[in-house]
């Protein structure tokens, strides 16, 4: 007996001490959560860079969250986020420029983040500005937060442009066409041409940003402004059309093979001085200049506004680059997704970005108060353009209906129809998109 | 009766056997063979399933749809019969007792290593207008004064197309081919030459007849592979110039993907996969006969 409780008294006091041991094992140690960050500017070199400093400092600030970074191109992001989300999988936090946005929420591939913004305080929002938060927001909810936004601009070489005694930037289109045709020469005395006065990206990425700004510069545009039916058919539209027609075919202003130029293929151009103005966002000039650092594009490279037509000056003239930043519906760790979202739209992360990457911040108060951007000249030329400025439609048939355009485009640039017949099949096809249900 | 019910037992066995092979093709292909059909009729994946063939009314009234299904039709028509040529070309060359013949064989095989993704962006830089290796050729021989845009011109867009995937998949024919040509047996060429015939017609009366059903096997599986082809056109051409060569799986892709269309991008995927099962029929019934 006093054997048994010998053994009762050895067993009891073992199983003390492995629950003392075990929860001493189990005692605070705050778990570590592992973030999904994806983007396609990870791809890109300057951005990359500097994301991926932003992130080291968040890491800091947050010891306890990691950020894996998943670097994605821009042609194949869609693809990529697409499947993963509708699988209930993909990054945690990524970021989407304005054209699918429309799609991601009608969809549900992104998290609705006013609950976040409202624990906030209730002016959280009242610093951005107000017509960037549109294509983020449905129907009283906010889906995602802009971190950054340029409007697109007339980009030129003023070293190209004196060399051709050019003294100043296009302010009409007859002046662009003019000074694109001067510029469009053989660098070699009895050489082939090797400089050419312009180029459009023509290929699907990058395409809506750069033609959209001709013809709105033009005083038209693709949609009616309640986005229900096709503006192809206008005079403005026919002009600005016929206008890139005759640039690339008749003039020979755009280098042979523009129709496959990509943003990037663009920006390569102009790095190595072989094209002399391109419509660009702020973006693009520490690109380029990492591109060919002997350029010293931030000297040599101007940003003026998109050209207009005497007499038929919209206020309206360009289009509106925006990245904003969202959270996956699916994420695991909601709480930290949003940290993460809220330390990127911090005012100190957009001054970064504007120090790394000459982009202006979706908060009214950076623009206007850090004194970097103020003595910018690229900046002061953009901050004059955003009133001037307007997103691509924010429909989900959007996509579509750009492709639409762009294949109509290429077809009377290659001359497989002429370029009235193509513009009119364009113009059906897209009320054909939009009357579906 | 007891042979019956050992014959019985042994189809039992045989059956069980293959079931976990069975099992596994019905999840590979015939769960997402069957999601594509429930999708394209909005059964699945959507918010509100409900039945609908309003995919397949759009299609039928899509001048998008009907431009891609002749540029597929063109494009299988050109690279098969590219196919077809160099491989039977190159399969009776390299049938010939020469020396060093296994060198040749290893050379004609290897553009069928290439994935066809890495063969178009090889391809593309190639042809591309103001650095690629075509146009400096053309100018340095003096063929042309200025870059050619071979990817801007749809004919010529077509052409690069053509080429490119027929340089990349011949060997495929090629193979097939030349295994063909080896199991001919010598005698009957031996007596061709005994009847007096000429090298023409040893190959229209001798190697014709003999190669017919691989040339079917052959051209079959070329036909269907080249009509689901995806990554060649998608990294050449992307469909440009236009729509010059966008084919049905690229517009498949783009309307699942870019459009974000997915009943009628499965609508249009299971019409491509009817048309192909339609031109698998004949390879279908030689096997099966072959096996009984």
């Amino acid at each position: 007996m006093t054997m048994q409780k010998q053994v009762v008294r050895q067993v009891v006091a073992l199983a003390a001490v492995t629950a003392v041991v075990l929860g001493i094992g189990a005692t605070p140690a705050t778990a570590e959560v592992t973030l999904v960050y994806s983007d396609w500017q990870l791809a890109e070199p300057v951005w990359g860079r500097s994301l991926k400093e932003a992130f080291a400092e968040f890491e800091k600030q947050n010891p306890d969250i990691k950020i894996k970074t998943e670097a994605v191109a821009l042609g194949q992001r869609d693809t990529r986020y697409t499947t993963a989300l509708r699988a209930g999988k993909g990054p945690d936090v990524f970021a989407l420029d304005a054209n699918p946005i429309k799609q991601y929420i009608k969809e549900g591939w992104v998290k609705d983040l006013t609950p976040f913004i409202a624990k906030q305080g209730g002016t959280y929002l009242a610093d951005w500005y107000p017509q960037l938060l549109g294509p983020v927001t449905e129907g009283g909810k906010t889906y995602g937060l802009p971190k950054n936004v340029s409007p697109i601009m007339l980009t030129y070489n003023t070293e190209l442009l004196a060399a051709s005694g050019i003294t100043q930037a296009p302010k009409t289109w007859t002046e662009f066409r003019e000074a694109a045709k001067k510029m469009t020469l053989a660098t070699k005395a009895g050489g082939p041409v090797d400089q050419w006065g312009t180029l459009l990206v023509l290929a699907p990425a990058g395409f809506d940003l750069r033609f959209s700004v001709v013809l709105r510069g033009f005083g038209g545009d693709f949609l009616t402004p309640d986005n229900k039916h096709s503006m192809l058919n206008t005079p403005e539209a026919k002009a600005a059309f016929n206008y890139v027609i005759e640039m690339i075919n008749t003039d020979k202003s755009m280098p042979p093979g523009v129709t496959q130029v990509d943003a990037n293929g663009g920006r390569q151009l102009v790095a190595s001085r072989k094209v002399a103005m391109a419509f660009e966002g702020l973006f693009t000039v520490p690109i380029i200049a990492d591109m060919n650092p002997q350029l010293d594009a931030w000297k040599v490279l101007q940003m003026a506004p998109v050209p207009q037509n005497p007499g038929n000056e919209k206020k309206i003239r360009t289009t509106f680059y925006m990245k904003s930043i969202f959270m996956n519906p699916n994420t695991e760790h909601p709480e930290e997704a949003w940290k993460l979202i809220r330390f990127m739209m911090e005012p100190k992360q957009m001054e970064k970005w504007f120090a790394d990457n000459n982009l202006l911040s979706a908060r009214k108060s950076v623009n206007d108060g850090y004194k970097a951007i103020a003595d910018n000249r690229f900046a002061t030329a953009a901050r004059g353009e955003l009133d001037r400025a307007a997103f691509l439609p924010q429909i989900p048939q959007w996509p579509e209906i750009m492709e639409t355009f762009r294949q109509a485009l290429q077809a009377a640039i290659a001359r497989s129809k002429p370029p009235e017949q193509a513009l009119a099949d364009a113009h059906v096809q897209i009320e054909a998109i939009l009357a579906r249900p | 009766m007891r042979a019956r019910r050992l014959q019985g037992n042994e189809e039992l066995h045989g059956l069980l056997f293959v079931m976990p092979a069975l099992l596994l093709l019905m999840v590979v292909l015939g769960f997402p063979a069957v999601a594509a059909g429930l999708q394209s009729v909005n059964l699945m994946w959507v918010d509100k399933p409900a039945f609908s063939l309003a995919a397949y009314r759009q299609l039928a009234s899509d001048p998008v749809f009907a431009h891609a299904a002749v540029n597929t039709l063109l494009f299988v028509v050109a690279t098969v019969t590219f196919h077809l040529l160099a491989g039977l070309g190159l399969a009776l060359l390299l049938n010939l007792e020469i020396r060093g013949k296994w060198l040749f064989r290893v050379a004609a095989l290897l553009p069928w290593t290439v994935p066809d993704v890495v063969a178009g962006l090889v391809w593309r830089f190639m042809f591309d207008p103001l650095a690629g290796f075509v146009n400096s050729a053309a100018i340095a021989l003096k063929l042309t004064n200025e870059p050619i845009d071979w990817l801007g011109d749809p004919t010529l867009a077509r052409f690069c197309l053509v080429l490119a995937e027929g340089w990349r998949a011949y060997p495929f024919i090629m193979l097939i081919l030349l295994a063909g040509l080896q199991a001919i047996p010598r005698t009957q060429y031996e007596a061709a030459r005994i009847d007096g015939a000429s090298a023409w017609q040893s190959f229209v009366y001798v190697t014709l007849p003999n190669l017919r059903t691989m040339l079917i096997i052959a051209l079959v599986l070329d036909t269907i592979w080249e009509c689901r082809l995806f990554g060649m056109v998608f990294s050449l051409t992307a469909g440009g110039p236009g729509d010059a060569t966008q084919t049905l799986p690229l517009l498949v892709y783009r309307q699942n993907f870019e459009f974000f269309n997915t009943a009628y991008s499965a609508a249009i995927a299971v019409v491509l996969a009817l048309a192909m099962f339609t031109i698998a029929v004949p390879y279908l019934r030689m096997t099966m006969k072959q096996k009984v």
